[in-house]
């Protein structure tokens, strides 16, 4: 029965750890099928002083789905697609998903135009007649094609092209959502809103909840930390990005967008870091960073540093699987992947020309490139891409063996574009003080870089360690975030104190409060609610 | 060096529809790419020229619409791709299609190597490449997975078997076809791509290449295609359910009743 409520034993092992490879631990666990199962179970811990945390896929980075005791529920068999819509007027795609689909599964659905849906009601049914594969696409595009789509909503996700379509909140349509004592809500873009900082959420079965907003304001920088907040906000955007901690995912409307009729990408390698940035800002359109204006706005903007590609030489020199990525030729310092994507060919070739320019000015070859236009090209630009993190977690697993307390740091700060070189400058000036191994990468459009210090030993992780909170400091002050895309969760909590101060973290506790009064839902993730646990 | 290498249109699929009447493939409504093994084929000539110098050719028959994908050829780095395109040339079977590309071969003048993908992934056949060296009465070695050396008119290639692979040499000019064990093709760059947008396909018809009409398209193909399908590779899996140590004593002693023999 699937709204048993099982004891913990050895065999859930894997559902305690995350991809953050953090270990947690539980007490008991259960496997909703559907809805009604999952309100059940809700109600039956609601009598109880347990708290639970929920997961999905568990791809998560930064233990959000990791649980400290309670009950553990996995919406792991919760995977069908429901629905679809069409809003003929605006030329706009709709689909209505249970939780635990997954990413890839959401986009082999997309792509081959098959949703096997068991009931299609009737605006299901027209709205699938009018569906032609290939014609449509579901922007957010995180690593892990594996993500739970619950897990991308609740710590809004993004991916490399949100850097031109944003990361998941914008589409996301309606949320289905189980509060912490059973009750559900049913919300949809636009219907319920706040007044400045005071609002009142209207529950499904009459009841309401009245609460205010906190007051500080959101960093204007790509974000994933903390509750968004803004006067007069669409109460949707409550619960996408907040952690799973006001309220249980059930079911998700998303949008998705017409595919472009052409789609190019463009890895381009550069001999040294500072030419490399005048690109990025080039191609972000400040005309002053190479003199060449660049009209035309990239899907994505990714960059791999020089120990990213000193890395990928030697792995692909050791693995099997990654001896068929192109040839990194020596001279190749660090590379800039740039996305187009565009009406028609023509439009495409517009932007390869300005670019050439740029790259003239910049005195980079046009040989030292590799664009790739179509799907056998892309998928090999792709495979390289996926092999920077690929190869972190090889070497890291490496280390573990001579010491399992080790894991890699991960960052995931973002700062506004004006911080640009400061903020390189600052990751690679006190990795080199602290004489540490690295690389970075990551979405340098959005001034946001996953830098990943490596240890070799204990020492260099407590170093690593310290340098993390340095820089959570340092970000905080250019007005910058802790966490760009990857969520709090319970790693990040001690930074996200340091960006939101001890008023920000009081206020968010406050929310939560009037959602959940005993903090019995997903604990831990952003903050803890007991305030001498901060720490 | 002169190299010629030939490239096959084919539809990015393995689920060829075939009309049942003509029994040839429908092409409309799908994707066309370059047949991905002949991909390995233009990589190697390039490689060839790169380190030796030389010309690459690449060589292609079909609608003109294919010009597209010689001119992608060129961005991976051939310096120049011929079209032979006629009417008369559709319908053709592998060895119309041999005896076509031997004559825009031979129109070409003095080559010293022909390059082909080991087989094309719509029609599967494999025999392009061999009947073309039997129409230009020079050797073939199929299923090349390394060159070791070319020299003196002379080419050593190791050629994949079932169990290891074997070490040829033959004289040039000669035609190999590959598997793409060879190499990993390029991705093009601007600059390659720049040199395609701007490059002329010449475009060879029937009668410039003095073809015979009798061997060419429907006329000269007597192969009659009767069905054609995608082999299903039949494996059977058993999942064996129950707790770890259960699990571990059902396949041992399944292992152990299959009564394989046992290394020491």
């Amino acid at each position: 029965m699937s709204t048993e409520i099982q004891p913990y034993q050895v065999e859930f092992d894997e559902y305690l750890r995350d991809e953050s490879r953090s270990v947690g631990h539980a007490d008991s666990i259960s496997f909703p099928k559907n809805e009604d199962e999952l309100i059940e179970i809700v109600r039956k811990l609601s009598k109880t002083e347990i708290p639970v945390t929920v997961q999905g896929a568990r791809t998560g980075l930064a233990a959000a789905a990791v649980p400290y005791g309670g009950h553990l529920i996995n919406i792991g068999r919760m995977t069908r697609i429901l629905g679809a819509r069409y809003d003929e007027q605006d030329n706009r795609f709709f689909l209505t998903a249970e939780p635990g689909v997954l990413l890839s599964q959401l986009r082999k659905a997309v792509s081959s135009g098959e949703f096997e849906i068991a009931e299609p009601d009737d605006l299901t049914q027209a709205a699938l007649c009018r569906y032609k594969a290939g014609e449509w696409f579901f922007s957010p595009d995180p690593t892990e094609a594996s993500a739970a789509l619950a897990g991308m909503v609740a710590c809004n996700a993004s991916g490399a092209r949100s850097f031109c379509y944003g990361p998941v909140r914008p589409y996301v349509e309606a949320l289905r959502l189980v509060l912490v004592d059973g009750r559900t809500l049913h919300i949809r873009r636009g219907e319920q809103k706040a007044k400045g900082r005071d609002f009142c959420l209207n529950l499904d079965d009459g009841s309401y909840i009245i609460g205010k907003l906190p007051d500080y304001a959101m960093p204007k920088v790509k974000n994933a930390s903390g509750y968004y907040i803004e006067e007069d906000m669409d109460l949707i955007d409550l619960f996408i990005g907040g952690e799973g901690t006001l309220g249980i995912i059930t079911q998700i409307e998303l949008r998705l967008l017409p595919m472009p009729k052409a789609v190019w990408g463009i890895t381009t390698f550069f001999p040294d870091e500072k030419s490399a940035l005048r690109f990025v800002r080039g191609l972000r359109g400040e005309k002053e960073a190479t003199g060449v204006e660049f009209s035309v706005k990239p899907a994505a903007i990714e960059f791999f540093n020089h120990k990213a590609l000193d890395l990928l030489r030697i792995q692909k020199q050791k693995i099997a699987a990654f001896a068929h990525i192109q040839e990194l030729k020596a001279t190749y310092y660090n590379a800039v992947y740039t996305e187009f994507h565009a009406d028609s060919e023509e439009k495409v070739w517009e932007m390869v020309e300005q670019m050439n320019q740029m790259l003239e000015a910049l005195g980079v070859s046009p040989e030292d490139t590799w664009v790739a236009n179509n799907p056998r090209d892309m998928e090999k630009l792709l495979v390289f891409r996926h092999a920077v993190p690929e190869s972190v977690n090889m070497l890291i697993d490496q280390r573990r063996q001579k010491d399992p307390a080790i894991t890699k740091l991960g960052t995931d700060m973002a700062v506004p574009d004006q911080y640009l070189d400061k903020i390189m400058d600052m990751y690679n000036g006190e990795i080199q003080t602290n004489g540490l191994d690295y690389v970075a990468f990551g979405h340098i459009g959005d001034n946001h870089l996953h830098v990943n210090i490596l240890p070799r030993d204990m020492e260099d992780y407590r170093k690593g360690k310290a340098l993390y909170l340095q820089w959570a400091n340092a970000v905080s002050a250019m007005g910058g975030t802790v966490s760009a895309e990857h969520g709090v969760g319970k790693l990040k909590a001690p930074f996200l104190a340091v960006m939101m101060t001890d008023a920000g973290i009081e206020q968010m506790r406050a929310l939560k409060a009037v959602f959940d009064p005993q903090g019995h839902l997903n604990p831990g993730n952003m903050f803890t609610m007991k305030k001498e646990g901060d720490a | 060096m002169n190299i010629v290498v030939c490239v096959k249109q084919v539809p990015a699929t393995t689920e060829v529809k075939m009309n049942k009447e003509t029994n040839t493939i429908i092409r409309e409504g799908i994707e066309a790419i370059i047949n991905p093994f002949d991909t390995y084929a233009i990589e190697e000539g390039v490689r060839i020229k790169e380190q030796g110098g030389g010309k690459v050719t690449v060589i292609s028959m079909g609608i003109p619409k294919v010009a597209d994908l010689l001119r992608e050829t060129i961005a991976l780095g051939a310096d120049e791709a011929v079209l032979l395109s006629d009417k008369a040339f559709a319908g053709a079977d592998t060895l119309a299609t041999a005896y076509t590309l031997s004559l825009g071969i031979k129109k070409m003048g003095p080559v010293d190597l022909i390059i082909c993908g080991k087989q094309a992934t719509d029609g599967d056949t494999a025999q392009v490449g061999p009947s073309l060296a039997a129409k230009l009465g020079i050797p073939h070695t199929t299923y090349v997975r390394k060159i070791e050396e070319i020299r003196e008119g002379t080419i050593r290639c190791q050629r994949l078997t079932e169990d290891g692979y074997e070490v040829i040499e033959m004289p040039l000019p000669a035609v190999i076809t590959v598997v793409k064990e060879i190499n990993e093709p390029r991705i093009p760059s601007f600059k390659g791509l720049m040199k395609a947008k701007k490059a002329e396909i010449p475009v060879w018809t029937a009668d410039e290449i003095a073809a015979d009409e009798s061997l060419i398209g429907l006329k000269g193909s007597p192969t009659w295609v009767v069905s054609t399908f995608v082999p299903q590779h039949n494996v059977n899996s058993e999942m064996i359910e129950g707790k770890p140590e259960e699990q571990a004593k059902i396949l041992v002693d399944k292992l152990l009743s299959l009564q394989l023999p046992l290394s020491k």
